[in-house]
């Protein structure tokens, strides 16, 4: 197996010097490629922060976290930025697209940023845009997308650049049903063809449900850690 | 990328923008006034004043002494009026005096001059507003200016005694009749120059033949430096100056105006400065969340520096073609109709030599350096928001 995550004695305390408190509490973690992970706790838990720890856009207190081999927690903070552009991609709950650039160059943009030659970027984006399903909203602003399609750019967008790991954070929060059902199989189906390894915190049962593995996180500690094993199925693929 | 972040909030961007715009037209009309200003004041000074060039014997001007001449002055103007870059000469005898009437005295330069001669140079016959000036059969007569006119209490036709040395160092007083007063731009020369015939003054200075000073007008400015040469190459006993040498005051003028219209047009922009650093401040703080999820997805600080400062500078060079189209129409219709400012400040200006009537003219050659002060603006009012943007942290920024 190919080790993609190995987080060790993980902690992180907010408030240290006033009213500390402890988000992330000595958090082991180990993660294969291409698992679908699901975070799950209740409120205040610690599945954001450590998605951020993960995810390099926090440091821990104590503790290392390597990602494909690289300590991320010795890095500088331009080290951090283009090893997260290079590594890591973030969907978020918001979606958090930019407005003002259609969905085509919401997806290119990080491509761009990587410095990829143009002919490979039109390549990528029009793989991803199939792969999602909206091959016809290459040009349509965030505005005039709905939420579920939103989130499909936000996925191509985490994608882009083809990183190692994928963290998403309450995707399905501001979807509904069916929109949540959709993005679920979308990014189901890309972890099974780009091979990439995706950990969502949520609260979502339908997220979990499609979930290969929950960890569960309660006081910033990890309460349980669950493999579900479904032979009849590739990862995350809902039974019909 | 940069350029679409402007539009998002588009009444505050076209607010700046037409700030900047009417920014520049201010600016720019302040420097084509001043340049119409200029350009005013300096055809009066060679067209109306001291011409292209002068002649003159090196000694005359240390004290304005008689026995200073040019001789055979007849012989020398003929030949340089055969030039084909000169377009008029004006032969002057010159005497440094007092005016004296029965109601008052003044101290007076004594222009002798041959009156169509004087007025292809300097516009004698267009400067006068009453009498007809030197000609006729009259002997001794005399054109005064309108402001010694009023300072001595003397009209068209009235006696006066001007007293002077001639070339023997001999006190002559002569009796003259007013036969013109004139009026020009430059007040104070009204009131210290008068004009006889040349004639008139050789004879009483007993000079003959001989001038003190002759002045050359040229067909084109841009003849100056050749023709200094050339004339200074035929005639080395004579000292032979050009308008820059005989006025230095409009020289400094012109160089000191150039830098006090561009220190207006940096103080002009500084003040807009605070306006795009608000504007831009605005903007960042508004898509703070944003700034922080372009960090998280990799985007680098020179790369946010870029996108920041970028926004900055489009921001207000989209403010630069609106400000040069309006403030060239503006002096474009100012230039055609003129502004008068003689209810206000005419004598104040006459009294430093320019015209109260202003025609503003399009500074052409400065819009180059206007364009780099917005420039150089743009980039310091980039500075400090892109350093409130380097300063957010992701995670914090995406909280918001």
């Amino acid at each position: 197996m190919d080790t993609i995550i190995d987080a060790h004695h993980v902690t992180k305390t907010y408030n240290p010097k006033t009213i500390p408190v402890v988000a992330v509490n000595s958090v082991h973690m180990h993660l294969e490629r291409g698992e679908f992970t699901a975070l799950v706790g209740p409120s205040g838990s610690g599945k954001t922060t450590l998605l951020n720890l993960i995810g390099g856009l926090d440091k821990p207190d104590t503790g290392s976290i390597m990602i494909h081999g690289t300590d991320i927690t010795r890095l500088s903070a331009n080290q951090l930025i283009d090893f997260r552009l290079r590594n890591i991609g973030f969907v978020f709950q918001a979606f958090n697209l930019i407005p003002v650039l259609s969905a085509r160059e919401n997806v290119e943009l990080i491509m761009q940023l990587q410095g990829l030659p143009k002919n490979e970027i039109n390549q990528r984006v029009e793989t991803l845009f199939h792969q999602i399903g909206l091959e016809d909203k290459l040009d349509t602003r965030p505005a005039q997308l709905s939420g579920g399609q939103q989130q499909r750019v936000a996925v191509a967008r985490a994608l882009a650049s083809r990183p190692q790991v994928v963290l998403a954070d309450e995707p399905t929060a501001n979807l509904d049903s069916k929109s949540a059902a959709n993005l679920l199989d979308i990014m189901a189906k890309l972890n099974q063809e780009e091979n990439m390894t995706f950990i969502f915190s949520t609260h979502d049962q339908r997220v979990i449900e499609r979930a290969r593995r929950v960890i569960t996180l309660v006081d910033g500690k990890i309460f349980s850690d669950t493999a579900v094993v479904d032979t009849s199925l590739p990862h995350g693929i809902s039974p019909a | 990328m940069a350029w679409r972040n402007i539009w998002r909030n588009k009444v505050r961007s076209v607010v700046i923008i037409t700030s900047i715009a009417l920014g520049l037209v201010a600016g720019i009309f302040i420097m084509g006034l001043y340049d119409g200003m200029l350009t005013d004041r300096l055809n009066t000074v060679i067209r109306q004043e001291v011409s292209h060039l002068q002649l003159h014997n090196p000694e005359f001007q240390k004290d304005y002494e008689a026995i200073y001449s040019i001789e055979h002055a007849m012989e020398i103007v003929e030949l340089i009026r055969s030039e084909d870059y000169v377009k008029a000469v004006s032969a002057r005898t010159i005497a440094h005096g007092m005016l004296a009437t029965s109601t008052g005295s003044a101290g007076v330069q004594i222009t002798g001059v041959q009156q169509d001669d004087e007025h292809l140079v300097s516009r004698l016959n267009d400067k006068l507003i009453e009498g007809e000036g030197l000609v006729g059969d009259r002997r001794n007569p005399i054109v005064i200016g309108k402001k010694l006119a009023d300072k001595v209490k003397i009209s068209l036709g009235s006696k006066l005694v001007l007293t002077f040395t001639d070339r023997e160092y001999n006190i002559v007083s002569a009796a003259f009749r007013v036969t013109g007063i004139y009026q020009s731009a430059n007040a104070p020369l009204d009131e210290r120059n008068v004009y006889v015939q040349s004639a008139d003054l050789n004879r009483l200075m007993l000079l003959e033949d001989a001038c003190h000073e002759i002045a050359v007008l040229l067909n084109s400015d841009n003849e100056l430096v050749v023709a200094q040469q050339k004339l200074s190459g035929r005639y080395p006993e004579l000292m032979i100056e050009n308008w820059q040498q005989l006025s230095p005051e409009t020289k400094l003028m012109i160089e000191t105006t150039d830098t006090y219209s561009i220190i207006f047009i940096g103080i002009i922009m500084l003040a807009l400065m605070f306006g795009i650093i608000n504007t831009m401040l605005m903007a960042i703080l508004e898509r703070t969340r944003e700034i922080g999820m372009l960090v998280a997805l990799g985007m680098n600080k020179l790369r946010l520096f870029l996108l920041v400062l970028w926004e900055t500078v489009l921001l207000t060079l989209a403010g630069a073609p609106f400000g040069l189209i309006l403030s060239w129409l503006v002096i474009m219709y100012f230039n055609q109709s003129g502004i008068d400012i003689s209810s206000f400040s005419g004598a104040a200006m006459s009294g430093f030599g320019f015209s109260s009537l202003l025609y503003p003219e399009f500074p052409w050659l400065k819009i180059p350096l206007v364009l780099y002060i917005v420039g150089v603006t743009a980039l310091l009012a980039s500075l400090f928001p892109s350093y409130k943007a380097l300063r957010l942290v992701p995670v914090e920024a995406m909280r918001q």
